[in-house]
């Protein structure tokens, strides 16, 4: 009985085997068989593996061979008849084998690559589809951990081409054709399409946006590139008419050195995207507080000082009472700051509502009588710690782009007072429709980019922010090294991270889980496997439904430089970003630079001295400073005469070093031009032959 | 300068009309260029980012603004009638246009600084009386008030700094004057207008003289109209 079921055991092992083996050797013969189709498929395989394309990759690629398929087929239903199409791939089969034989592979080749190509990438897709899904779902490969480092190795194949994509020229341009702004090359997507390419559609930079990432993880060059295709986009959309100019406003919180570097190369890159003029507040650049509506100034000029709670809620209110006498007297606003000043004191508010219809004003000034002064005071103090940034001239209007330095750091509740002023200063400018025959009557796309404003905004909460925005037509874009630096509290951070509906941007950061929570999460099939015995696992066991995030915390912390998750909608798309680089600094050519140098310096000065050494590229720099050395000097009283660009003893014209050094300061970019310092000679009189040249070119002057 | 109207480019590299259009259409095959019609009269044609890339500009490509068709046109027939003038290129003179100024001054703000249209830097060693003098040229197609004109002509004759230097440059008494002469080419409308703000400037009228605007700096067809007999 137990012999024969023993071997009742043996028989059934045995057909299994005969019966798995019959599977391989038929798989093994239908590989052989359509082996054309098996080598196109291996390749289309390895290529997805290496580069880390999704299935559809291949699927796409087999579509596009669709036309080299019609022509074939026509070929054929044109020299063979119709008939001969439904079985022409059954022929070009039989002729690549007997091609083969004969040892024509070349010819082989050519006959069923009109049949085996496409056909052979649908299968690889096909074969590929399944090793993703098997090792998604923890059911491929030999180990449960195999799925693991699947996705690793997957997710370093995808980095590599995304990075092969943004270093090849031309491949990511700023904006694509329709407008959208390109960020870079597609790493991953998970729950987005899957292009090779992160474009954003332009509305989203319209709408808030949340950027986070630690300092040295490419979070400015991610900016930078938002910014620029920002302003591109929008004046590509005005010069077709369907959009205002656009206006970027960048409030750097943090200050200092870094922040200034930062501005030069925003300023070199955006003018290469477009904006024409940018603005550097406070250091190049002001703004005029005083040309705000009376009504608004009171309130701008009341908040520029602190004041506490409880007891002191009462000199608030002197101080209101005060500033409004001051703003909304007769004569009208105040024009700068010396005025407004001049306006805090009794004597000058009793002159200015001595009209007897002012009988309420001139209660109001002998009830506050006591406090005046000491209000003066405190605007005067505030003031000189503000500096003349906020004291004009100068508006939002004079400039693409401005980026506005408060020094978060180092002078946090000037940096407070300054924030309070700026964003008062824009909602003005936003609400007030500027007159124009433009697109929109004038109005301009307004970019509002705030970077670490929990520095400055004590005074200002930043939700409080984005409810003006809102309201304005503004879009806001946040940015902070972390999660906490986002805002003051908890509360805060959620509510302007839900409220960033143009996406949010996740660089590496140490602690991701408040923003991949909010991606959301998918669904995605779990499976066990029984242990046979270490190292063995079968492949049986159970599949289940489980939820997981869509952005993994683990992947953002390990994000390299210039990685990016872009968080839409419940999706995710993981972005090597392209950097933008910027135009040089205007440094002329070395010969130009040094012969401009040398036309500058007289024997004898420093400058001359300098430049006679002054030899290769370096010498353009050289001589370039020396430029400006020589009109600066030219400045002091010690200067030399003919530095200065006075004309020299001899007659001959000397060139000042100003334009030179003018030039070197203008980061234009643009060639130093030889005669451009030269100065004009006085002319009195016509010369002569001047005429007869206009004449020649335009004719006698007109009576 | 911004862009150019297909009988002004013929002009420029001396061919026909046709051979011009062939040659801005070789430009737009390879992406240089870009071209359309406009306005009334040619199509105009602007350089594309590659365009300008390829010429070594860093200027911003755009096409060129439609409300200043007629303005680009106007400058751009005033600097070929003046680079046809023979002592022009005796002279080995040189233009700098107004986006080349506006570039200069780069993301600076000039804080509603004037620009003129272009400007003309006589060489020292050439062989005119002005040799050394740079000039403001300012094509004026419109009539605006006396006082602004009067203003802009102040600015231009007071001015000493270069186009993008610190603004604390722009104007040090005591220094030479930037432009030594501006030149104003009128359309018959603005010629009183600047006459009289001349008139005002008092004694640095001497160094503003007027002209009318050549005949091709209208309309193509207003051009060719009156070039006919």
């Amino acid at each position: 009985m137990i012999s024969r079921w023993v071997g009742l055991l043996a028989v059934r092992a045995a057909a299994r085997l005969a019966v798995r083996l019959i599977k391989i050797a038929a798989a093994a013969a239908l590989i052989v068989a359509a082996a054309p189709v098996s080598v196109c498929a291996a390749i289309g395989v390895w290529t997805a593996w290496l580069a880390g394309w999704p299935p559809a990759r291949l699927y796409r690629a087999a579509l596009w061979c669709a036309p080299m398929v019609a022509v074939w087929l026509a070929a054929i239903a044109i020299t063979r008849g119709w008939a001969s199409v439904i079985q022409a791939p059954y022929q070009a089969w039989r002729a690549m084998w007997r091609d083969g034989a004969a040892g024509a592979y070349l010819a082989a080749a050519a006959v069923i690559a009109p049949a085996a190509i496409p056909a052979g990438l649908a299968a690889g897709g096909l074969a590929w589809s399944y090793r993703i899904r098997s090792m998604q779902a923890g059911s491929g490969g030999l180990s449960p951990a195999a799925a693991v480092a699947f996705d690793l190795r997957q997710w370093r194949h995808q980095a590599r081409i995304a990075r092969a994509r943004i270093a090849a020229p031309g491949s990511v341009p700023l904006n694509s054709r329709n407008g959208d702004l390109i960020a870079g090359a597609v790493i991953r997507a998970v729950g987005h399409p899957a292009r090779q390419i992160a474009a954003i559609p332009y509305q989203r930079m319209r709408s808030h946006q949340v950027v986070i990432g630690t300092s040295g993880t490419g979070k400015t060059t991610l900016l930078l590139r938002l910014w620029a295709g920002f302003v591109a986009s929008a004046l590509h959309r005005h010069y077709a008419g369907t959009g205002g100019l656009p206006l970027l406003v960048v409030l750097d919180c943090k200050g200092g050195g870094d922040a200034r570097r930062i501005a030069d190369r925003a300023r070199r890159v955006l003018r290469a995207a477009g904006a024409a003029a940018t603005a550097i507040w406070p250091d190049e650049a002001s703004l005029s507080l005083w040309t705000l509506p009376p009504g608004q100034l009171t309130t701008t000029l009341v908040d520029l000082i602190e004041h506490g709670t409880g007891g002191a809620a009462y000199y608030a209110d002197i101080m209101e009472a005060v500033v409004g006498l001051a703003v909304d007297a007769p004569p009208g606003p105040p024009q700068d700051t010396a005025d407004f000043l001049v306006r805090l004191d009794p004597g000058w508010l009793s002159m200015a509502y001595a009209a007897s219809e002012h009988d309420d004003a001139h209660a109001l000034i002998r009830a506050a009588g006591r406090q005046i002064g000491d209000i003066a005071l405190r605007f005067r103090t505030l003031f000189r710690r503000l500096g003349s940034g906020l004291d004009g001239p100068g508006g939002f209007g004079d400039a693409d782009v401005w980026y506005c330095i408060l020094e978060g750091t180092g002078q946090a509740s000037v940096a407070e007072s300054q924030a309070r002023a700026l964003v008062d200063l824009l909602a003005s400018y936003a609400t007030a429709a500027p007159s124009g025959a433009g697109p929109g009557g004038g109005r301009r796309e307004i970019l509002l980019a705030v970077d670490e404003f929990s520095a400055v905004s004590r005074r200002l909460p930043i939700w409080q922010l984005y409810e003006r925005a809102r309201s304005l037509g503004l879009a806001v874009q946040v940015s902070a090294q972390s999660w906490p630096g986002l805002a003051a509290d908890e509360d805060e951070r959620y509510r302007i991270a839900a409220a960033a509906d143009g996406g949010i941007w996740l660089l590496r950061t140490p602690h991701p889980e408040p923003v991949a929570a909010l991606a959301g999460s998918r669904k995605v099939m779990d499976t066990t496997r029984r242990l046979l015995g270490a190292p063995l696992w079968s492949h049986q066991g159970s599949s289940r439904m489980r939820l997981a995030p869509v952005v993994d915390p683990a992947l953002i912390r390990a994000l390299d430089v210039g990685q990016a998750a872009y968080i839409y909608r419940g999706g995710a798309t993981y972005v090597q970003v392209k950097r933008l680089v910027a135009a040089p600094a205007a440094v002329g050519t070395p010969t130009a630079a040094v012969a401009m140098a040398r036309e500058a310096a007289v024997p004898g000065t420093a400058a001359a001295a300098d430049v006679t050494s002054a030899t290769g590229p370096a010498a353009g720099v050289g001589a370039m400073a020396d430029g400006r050395a020589a009109g600066n000097g030219a400045a002091a009283p010690s200067g030399a005469p003919a530095a200065s660009g006075a004309p020299a003893a001899s007659g001959a014209p000397a060139a000042s070093g100003t334009a030179a050094a003018s030039s070197a300061a203008a980061g234009s970019g643009a060639a130093v031009e030889l005669g451009a310092s030269r100065p004009a000679l006085p002319a009195a009189r016509t010369p002569p032959g001047l005429a007869a040249l206009l004449d020649e070119a335009f004719g006698k002057e007109p009576s | 300068m911004y862009g150019v109207q297909l009988d002004h480019l013929a002009r420029v590299l001396g061919v026909s009309q046709a051979r011009a259009r062939a040659i801005a259409a070789g430009w737009r095959d390879r992406r240089l260029a870009e071209s359309a019609r406009l306005g009334p009269g040619g199509p105009w044609i602007w350089l594309t980012r590659t365009g300008l890339a390829s010429c070594g500009l860093a200027y911003s490509a755009a096409p060129p603004a439609l409300g200043r068709l007629a303005h680009i046109r106007a400058v751009t027939a005033v600097r070929l009638a003046l680079e046809s003038a023979a002592g022009y290129a005796t002279a080995g003179a040189y233009w700098r246009g107004e986006r080349r100024l506006r570039t200069r001054a780069g993301g600076r703000v000039g804080l509603r600084e004037h620009f003129p249209d272009g400007e003309v830097h006589w060489p020292s060693g050439a062989a005119v009386a002005w040799a050394g003098e740079c000039w403001a040229i300012e094509a004026e197609l419109t009539r605006k008030t006396v006082s602004r004109t009067t203003a802009i002509m102040r600015e231009l004759l007071t001015r000493t700094g270069d186009y993008g230097c610190p603004a604390a440059e722009a104007r040090i008494p005591g220094r030479p004057a930037r432009h030594a002469r501006v030149l104003y080419l009128c359309a018959p409308a603005a010629l009183s207008t600047v006459a009289r703000a001349r008139d005002a400037l008092g004694g640095a009228a001497a160094r503003i003289e007027i002209r009318s605007l050549p005949p091709d700096a209208g309309s193509e067809r207003a051009a060719t109209e009156r070039a006919a007999p």
